[in-house]
Order: C-alpha cells, then sequence, then structure tokens
C-alpha cells in the first residue's frame, strides 16, 4: 500500500509541486484508508486550575469510522461509526449512543477530525471557512465554523500534519478554554 | 282513489315527513364507543375513556415525503409555523429546538423540585464528591462546553440527571434541524388536536388545517411539486372511515339503486310502478333511522351504512305484490293470497334481528331496530299504501319463455338433491376441522379502518419512534395531589422492576406532587452544612477555587420556592406529556403510566402488588380489546342462535307442521354452512359483520322458502310466483354484490355474505321444497 501510494506521489509531486494547496491536501489524506496512533490531550478550562490530561489511542478507518480510546486516567471509548457516535465508560458503567446529527455543535467538531482524515473537502466546506497554510510535507489548517450554533461554542479548530498524516489538532472554544492532542502516528 | 286510499297515503307522507324531521335533528357518530359494552368493567371504561377522549386519542402522526430532504425539512418548518397558530390544534413538534427553551428554563429553575435524584445522600460530601467526578469525565468529553455552563450552579447535577432520563426515551431521527424517519426518506411531524378524539368534526378540521399547511408551505417551490402529506392517529382514522362509509355508501347505494331500478323498469315496463316500487324501501330506511335516534339518541354511522343493505331485502316486498299480480287481477287480490305468506316472512326476519335488539353492545342493538323497524314499515307500506297508487289494471309482462325455463329448471331441481347434501356435509366437515381458526378477533377485523391505512399507522409510528401502548399502569384517586402521591410509589417500584429487567422503561408524570416537592426542599442542606459538605468534596479536585461561589444562593432559593403545580407547565412539552400521563375523570383523577417493553405482565403486575398497597390496574389494550371483542361476537352469535330458535318456533306456531318447518328451514341452514365454508376458503376469517350477514342471508332466503312452501292456486299462480322470487333474489344480489367492491372492511363483509346467501338460498329452496299445487 505505501509502496503504491509512494509510486504515485513520485508520478504526481515534480508536476503539481508549485500548485500545493488544499485540493492536493485533501486527495492525499483520502489515499489513507486506515491509520492509527497514540495520543495525548490537554484541556485547559476555565473552571479547572490544572489542565486535564488524558491518553490513548487512536484509529481511524476510511472513510466514517474513528475511535478513541482513552486509556489514562480512565477507561472511555468513543466511537464513531456512519454517524453514530457511541461513548462507553466501563468504570461507571455508561454506554451512551448519539446520532451526531442531532447535535449540531457536535456533529460540526466530530467532522472537523473524520472529514479531515477521510479528505471529504465538501464535508469540511459545509462546516468550516478552511485557511491552509505550510507546504505538502508540512501544514497547518485552520477551520473557522460557519454556523452560528457552532461558533456559540467553538472559535477555531486548528489541524496540522506531516504530509498524509495528522499530528496535532487543537481547539480554541468560544469561552477560552482550548484543548491540545498531540498525535504520534503509525500510519499503515 | 277510495277514501280509505286517501287517508292511507295521507298517514304515510305525514309519518315519513315526521321521520325525516327527526332525522334532520339525528346527530351521527363514528366512534369506536358503538362497538363497546354498554356496562363496562373498570378497566374497560378507562379504555374506552381513553379512547374516546384521552391525549392519545387526540394525536395526529404527520410524515411528509417524496422530495429531496433539505425540501422537506423547509416543508415541516414552514408547516410547523403555520400550525403553531392553528386554533385547531394544540400542539405541534417536528423536531426543532423551538419552544424547547421555556422547557429548559421550566427544568433548570426547578431543578431541586423536580429532580427525583434530591436525597439527603445526595448533597453529603460523599455525594457531592461523586457528581463533580461525573462531570470531570463530561468536562474531558466534546459536551465540556455544555457541562461547564451549568457546573457552578447545579454542582448536584440535577439538571444533567433530568436531561438523561428524557434523553433516554425513543426520538426520531434529526437532518436539518428536524425529525426524520430513520431512512432519511419522510419529515415527521407531531400534532396534538384541541379537539377531543370522538370529536371527529374537530379532528376533520383539524386534518384540514394540516393539509392546508402544507400546500401553503409548498406553494410555489418547484422542488416540492411531488411532495405528499400524510397522517395517522386515532382521530385520523374516525374521519377516513366516516368518509369512507359515508362514501361508499352514497356511491354504492346510488349505483345499486340505479342497477336495481333498470331491471325493474324493464320488467314493469312503467316508471310510476318503478317509483312506487321504491317506495317501501325508503321510507323502511327513513323509519329506520329515525327510530334509532328516538331510542338510542344518536345513530352510528356504521348503522347508516347498513340503511342501504334494506334496499335489497325492503325492494322485495313490492317485487313479490307487482308480479305476483295476475291479468285483469287487483293488487288488493293478489295481497290476499300472498299476504300471509309475507307477513310470516317478515315476522321472521324480525324474530332474527329481536335477539340483537337486547345485545349489551350499542352497536348491534341499533343494527337490531335499524332492521326491524326497517322491514315492517318497508312491509307495511308495501301492504297499505302501495296498492292504492298502482294505476289500474297494472300487471307485469314477463317474457313467456322465461316462466318455462325457471320451471323446467325447478321441476329438474331436486334431482340435485343427492350432489347438494355432498356439499353440505362437505362444508360442515370442512367447518368442524376450522373450528378454532375461523374467528379473528383482530382489532384490525373489527375496525372499518382498511388495511392499507393500519400499515401506514405502524410504518410512521415506527418512524417516529412512539410504538403503539400496549401496557398501561393505572392508579386513582379522589384528588390530584393523592393520585401523583400513589403515581410515585407506583413508579418507585416499576423503577427497581426496570433495573430487574422486567420492562425497559415507562413514562411519569412529570409533575412531582406536593408532598415529593416538599420532601426535596426538606433535605437541601443550610447555608453552613452546604458549604462545609462542598468543601470537603473540592478538596484534592482540581477545579478553580470560586467556581461555586453561586451555588449556596441557589441551594438557599430553592428551599423557599413556590412548589410547582399544573398551571406552571401548561405550554410547554412537559406540560403536554403531563396532560397524558394525569388525567381528571368522572370521579376524580387517574395517573397513567405507559410501560415499555413489558417481557412478563402478569410478573409486573404480582412485583407491584407486592410491593406496594396503592391500587392498581396493568391494563392491557391489546388484550382488553381483543377479549371486549371476543364478548362481542360471543353474544351476538348466541343472540343470533337464540333468533333462529325464535324463527323455528315461529315457524311451528304458524305452519303447525312439524315437516314443514324442517323443510322450510333445510334451505337456510344448508346456505348458511355452505356460505361459511366459502368464506374461509377463500381466505377470510369471520368476523361479527359476517355474523351479521349470515342473519340476513337467514331473513332474506326466508321469503324464498316460504314462498316456495306457499300453497299456490295454479300452474300459472306457481309460475308467477316462482318468478318474483328470480326478480327479488336478482335484486337482492344487485344490492349486496355492490357492497362487496366497498373498502370498508364492514360493508365488504356483509356484502359478500349475502350476496352468496341469499343465491345459495334460492337455489337450496328449489332443490329441497317441492310442493303439490291444488
Amino acid at each position: 500500500m505505501r509502496i503504491l501510494i509512494l509510486l504515485a506521489a513520485l508520478f504526481v509531486l515534480p508536476a503539481s509541486a508549485e500548485e500545493w494547496g488544499l485540493p492536493q491536501l485533501m486527495q492525499s489524506l483520502a489515499q489513507v484508508q486506515t491509520s492509527q496512533g497514540k495520543f495525548v490531550e490537554r484541556k485547559h478550562l476555565a473552571v479547572l486550575d490544572v489542565p486535564l490530561t488524558s491518553s490513548g489511542t487512536l484509529s481511524f478507518r476510511a472513510p466514517d469510522h474513528l475511535e478513541k480510546h482513552t486509556l489514562e486516567p480512565k477507561d472511555e471509548t468513543l466511537v464513531l461509526d456512519q454517524g453514530v457516535l457511541t461513548i462507553e465508560n466501563k468504570a461507571r458503567n455508561i454506554k451512551r449512543t448519539l446520532v451526531v446529527q442531532q447535535y449540531p455543535a457536535v456533529w460540526a467538531f466530530v467532522e472537523s477530525i473524520r472529514s479531515t482524515l477521510a479528505g471529504d473537502l465538501p464535508m469540511l466546506q459545509r462546516f468550516y471557512k478552511v485557511e491552509l497554510k505550510g507546504g505538502a510535507a508540512k501544514w497547518r489548517m485552520k477551520l473557522l465554523p460557519l454556523e452560528d450554533r457552532t461558533r456559540a461554542m467553538v472559535k477555531e479548530i486548528v489541524i496540522s500534519g506531516h504530509g498524509d498524516r495528522v499530528t496535532a489538532i487543537e481547539m480554541l472554544e468560544a469561552n477560552g478554554d482550548h484543548s491540545t492532542m498531540t498525535v504520534i502516528g503509525e500510519t499503515q | 282513489m277510495k277514501l280509505r286510499g286517501y287517508l292511507a297515503v295521507t298517514v304515510w307522507l305525514a309519518f315519513v315527513a315526521s321521520c325525516v324531521l327527526v332525522i334532520a335533528r339525528t346527530q351521527f357518530t363514528t366512534d369506536m364507543s358503538a362497538f363497546m359494552p354498554r356496562d363496562p368493567t373498570p378497566t374497560q371504561k378507562i379504555m374506552v375513556e381513553q379512547l374516546r377522549d384521552g391525549v392519545v386519542s387526540r394525536l395526529i402522526l404527520i410524515g411528509v415525503d417524496g422530495a429531496p430532504a433539505p425540501v422537506l425539512a423547509g416543508l415541516s418548518k414552514r408547516m410547523a409555523e403555520q400550525l403553531r397558530a392553528a386554533p385547531e390544534l394544540a400542539a405541534v413538534n417536528n423536531g426543532e429546538q423551538v419552544g424547547m427553551e421555556k422547557d429548559f428554563e421550566l427544568l433548570r429553575d426547578n431543578r431541586y423540585l423536580l429532580s427525583d435524584a434530591v436525597t439527603p445522600q445526595r448533597f453529603s460530601a460523599a455525594g457531592l464528591r461523586d457528581s463533580l467526578n461525573y462531570y470531570l469525565d463530561l468536562l474531558a468529553t466534546p459536551m465540556s462546553g455544555m457541562a461547564q455552563r451549568v457546573l457552578p450552579t447545579d454542582p448536584s447535577g440535577e439538571l444533567i440527571h433530568m436531561l438523561e432520563q428524557l434523553q433516554g426515551q425513543a426520538q426520531p431521527l434529526v437532518q436539518d434541524d428536524v425529525w426524520f424517519s430513520g431512512d432519511g426518506s419522510r419529515a415527521m411531524l407531531l400534532a396534538h388536536t384541541r379537539g377531543a378524539g370522538n370529536d371527529i368534526d374537530a379532528q376533520e378540521r383539524a386534518m384540514l388545517a394540516i393539509r392546508s399547511a402544507f400546500e401553503e408551505a409548498r406553494k410555489g417551490n418547484a422542488e416540492a411539486a411531488g411532495a405528499q402529506v400524510r397522517m395517522t392517529g386515532p382521530g385520523v382514522f374516525s374521519v377516513q372511515s366516516r368518509a369512507a362509509i359515508r362514501d361508499d355508501a352514497l356511491r354504492l347505494s346510488i349505483i345499486a339503486t340505479l342497477l336495481i331500478s333498470c331491471m325493474l323498469l324493464l320488467l314493469y315496463r312503467s316508471p310510476r310502478a318503478l317509483a312506487l316500487g321504491l317506495f317501501p324501501v325508503a321510507s323502511g330506511a327513513l323509519a329506520g333511522i329515525a327510530a334509532v335516534s328516538l331510542g338510542f339518541g344518536s345513530v352510528h354511522g356504521l348503522t347508516l351504512g347498513f340503511g342501504i343493505t334494506l334496499i335489497g331485502e325492503g325492494v322485495d316486498y313490492a317485487i313479490y305484490l307487482f308480479t305476483q299480480i295476475e291479468r285483469n287481477g287487483s293488487p288488493q287480490t293478489t295481497l290476499r293470497r300472498i299476504w300471509p305468506t309475507m307477513r310470516l316472512g317478515v315476522l321472521t326476519s324480525v324474530c332474527g334481528f329481536s335477539a340483537m335488539l337486547f345485545s349489551g353492545f350499542t352497536g348491534l342493538a341499533q343494527l337490531g331496530m335499524f332492521s326491524i323497524t326497517g322491514l315492517v314499515v318497508a312491509l307495511a307500506t308495501s301492504r297499505l299504501v302501495i296498492p292504492h297508487l298502482l294505476p289500474q289494471g297494472f300487471f307485469v309482462h314477463t317474457p313467456a319463455w322465461l316462466g318455462g325455463a325457471l320451471m323446467a329448471l325447478v321441476r329438474a331441481a331436486p334431482r340435485m338433491r343427492l350432489a347438494l347434501f355432498l356439499v353440505v356435509a362437505a362444508a360442515l366437515a370442512f367447518l368442524v376441522f376450522k373450528r378454532d381458526a375461523m374467528w379473528n378477533d383482530n382489532l384490525s377485523s373489527m375496525s372499518p379502518i382498511p388495511q392499507e391505512a393500519l400499515k401506514l399507522d405502524e410504518q410512521l409510528r415506527r418512524d417516529m419512534g412512539a410504538p403503539d401502548v400496549r401496557y398501561m399502569l393505572v392508579t386513582g384517586a379522589d384528588d390530584e395531589e393523592h393520585a401523583l402521591q400513589q403515581g410515585e410509589e407506583l413508579v418507585a417500584v416499576l423503577r427497581d422492576l426496570a433495573a430487574q429487567g422486567m420492562l425497559q422503561g415507562y413514562d411519569a408524570p412529570p409533575l412531582p406532587s406536593r408532598k415529593a416537592q416538599l420532601a426535596r426542599q426538606a433535605v437541601l442542606p443550610g447555608e453552613l452544612e452546604l458549604r462545609r459538605n462542598m468543601g470537603e468534596a473540592l478538596r484534592g479536585m482540581p477545579f478553580r477555587s470560586g467556581t461555586f461561589a453561586p451555588f449556596a444562593a441557589e441551594i438557599a432559593a430553592a428551599k423557599r420556592q413556590p412548589l410547582l403545580d399544573r398551571e406552571a407547565l401548561q405550554g410547554t412539552a412537559l406540560g403536554l406529556k403531563l396532560d397524558t400521563c394525569l388525567v381528571r375523570r368522572e370521579e376524580g383523577w387517574s395517573v397513567m403510566l405507559p410501560l415499555r417493553g413489558v417481557k412478563d405482565a402478569p410478573a409486573i403486575e404480582r412485583g407491584i402488588g407486592n410491593a406496594t398497597e396503592a391500587p392498581f390496574v396493568l391494563l392491557d389494550m391489546k388484550r382488553e380489546t381483543e377479549q371486549m371483542f371476543r364478548d362481542y361476537r360471543h353474544e351476538a352469535a348466541s343472540n343470533a342462535l337464540l333468533g333462529a330458535l325464535g324463527i323455528v318456533v315461529l315457524l311451528f306456531v304458524s305452519l303447525r307442521s312439524f315437516r314443514r318447518v324442517l323443510e322450510i328451514s333445510m334451505p337456510l341452514a344448508a346456505a348458511v354452512v355452505t356460505v361459511t365454508a366459502l368464506l374461509l376458503l377463500t381466505g377470510h376469517t369471520l368476523s361479527i359483520f359476517h355474523l351479521i350477514g349470515l342473519l340476513l342471508v337467514v331473513a332474506v332466503g326466508s321469503n324464498y322458502t316460504l314462498f316456495f312452501d306457499h300453497r299456490c292456486t295454479s300452474a300459472q299462480d306457481r309460475e308467477r310466483t316462482i318468478t318474483s322470487l328470480l326478480f327479488a333474489n336478482v335484486s337482492t344480489m344487485l344490492g349486496f354484490g355492490l357492497l362487496s367492491f366497498s373498502q370498508s372492511p364492514v360493508l365488504n363483509a356483509i356484502g359478500s355474505t349475502v350476496a352468496t346467501g341469499a343465491v345459495l338460498s334460492l337455489v337450496f329452496s328449489a332443490i329441497l321444497i317441492v310442493r303439490k299445487d291444488d
């Protein structure tokens, strides 16, 4: 798989190196069928003295299966599959499913990650104004919510990456809270 | 016309006019109440009340489909906007968060009164710590924004607790802000009518309002050209079945009248005689409706629909009279000859129907009264009025070949006896074989609602995630407060039973009793205690100091806040839900708790009985309606048997010959057995309407057997008699045969049963009755 992509890149890169932009980034992200990685997330919240730190694993299978398995400090899984978000906390014996489309703010947030990983530009642009900086090797994509409802909660989301890999997701919330998730990936 | 004639006609006209007057002031109903017993058990009473004007009966489910989802969403929003202002509707919901702020505010401002989690432990240091830990978990999820907003004023988590309880209930999918079916092809709305479920006019106005809101919403929108609106609900069913019965009854009776008229015109060759022939039927039907109206206070739509079935039999009397007048004879001499037979025929029918008159079910009793009055009046008109109005020298020319052919057939008929016995024996054996699978006590077989409408209802309910409620736990008391208290006791038991997995869930009234509210206020801690517990709970937690500054003041205010009552919930979704759960009844108040996912109803009943003293009834709507219909059918069957017995006694008294009674009854019994077997063979299961049809077969058929048995004065006389039977039979077939084309299962059942039965009765009479004339 990787060899194929590299081969393809060999043919494509020389011609389009100067015209690298959002469509090209999305195209290369869309090539990735599955990816896995570890994450560390730090959430700075107004009501907390110290940031909430959590860590675990992330995995994605194109186009719409995303799993966030938090191992520390509490075991919790968050699975997005075909638009249904399942939150499971074994310690508290809580299992909750919600259809993300019913919660526009949650949906917008979930799509920021899923659309990016799936290289789904139309969906991304349905919710956000997308600003891209950098080049194919190292890029930084700023997402500004279009809908008022989402804006009331999220100010901006910044996703950065190397090549076809996402390395960090930062979110600035409307109330001043912000969080950073760094991803150490092993793309397959 | 002689003086007596004038007198008879005048009296008759006055009678008809007074019938019309009564009918003009009559109230027509189509609700299910006609199917309800006149002396219901307490359980049945609750159910009947619910069906009649319970909140569930006011529900209309609306589906909009036939266009792309965003277009449907737009239609749904515009419809809802218009319908929210419609006077016909009390509430409209399409999933939009419009008006939900009110509910949210109500929950937030009264959280310490409303939350069932408010207990002393909840505000201890350990309890608060638990809740704060839960908040920390929430803060780590994408829902952190919402959690943070309520955290400072509600650290014990009442609002989240209540929202989670509400979330737990099934909700349809939301797309583009409005409710959609699971596959996204249909936008869904839910409306509650202001009028009661049995106020069909109000239901019809509500449906009209919905339809016009839909038309208004799609006006000028090319993309919505193919869009359709569909509705379902108890009220919608009533409106539709009323329309179906009314339309069918009207349409089919017009067609039947036209066809029968054509036949009679060919036969009589006199428009005047034709008109006269229809007078007995018309007077009979009018008198029947008027009698039911006077006797019962209102007339059910079914009774009215049944009226057209009288055309079939009522028209026979005039046919017998007209066709049997001899050349150079007069109506009077003819009547003198055939009157005893006609009279006995009507008495037989009256006997059959009178058993229904004493039925415990309004619907059956109405049918009985209608038929008896109708038949007696039709016969009386034929006997007393029509002869005076017939033109001098009127007689019916029948083609000579017809009479000859008929007589040849009748003479040959007895050769078929062996075949007939074989057929009837086979039919009887088949009935015995099928005896357990003969009856259909399903509501759908009884209800006048077409199968398609029921399917749509099921579909829309599934889309809405609102399954038909089958089990309901009901308790009641003299006043609202005690009813609510008992409800709370039951809810506490249900919570345990649900935790044990005996049921999936239940709906509870969103208003706690005053007692419960006061108890909750009482457990809220004082300021000192609260600060101490909070301080202890926060030790070692990452929350920023000062975050919970507003909490103490909130609790202090909650301890003094006025209690909630029914009034306070009005205008919110919670208020609407309260109206479904807490109902004022004739005597006192009832609390209704719909149960979901019930696995073992008797076990639940036992579990509740063991756990609480509170009085309760576990209502199984399905079992209860089926039981009711079974009772209904049993009663109708035993009434019909009584009627049959009455007929035999009547025949014996008037004929005084065991052999003749047997001869007259045999063709009828054979016809009833064969028709029943035929119905089962063609895939029908029998409902009470087939039973009524069979009763009609006996009523109509008894005329045939009596005329076959009737002693004739000459061969010509016999030929005329047989010819008149043929024409009477054809008119019955036309009248009832047309009914089998009706959309309404009720009219359909009666139509196909009687049309087949009448033909068989005639043929069987010819085969079985051989009369030597003088």
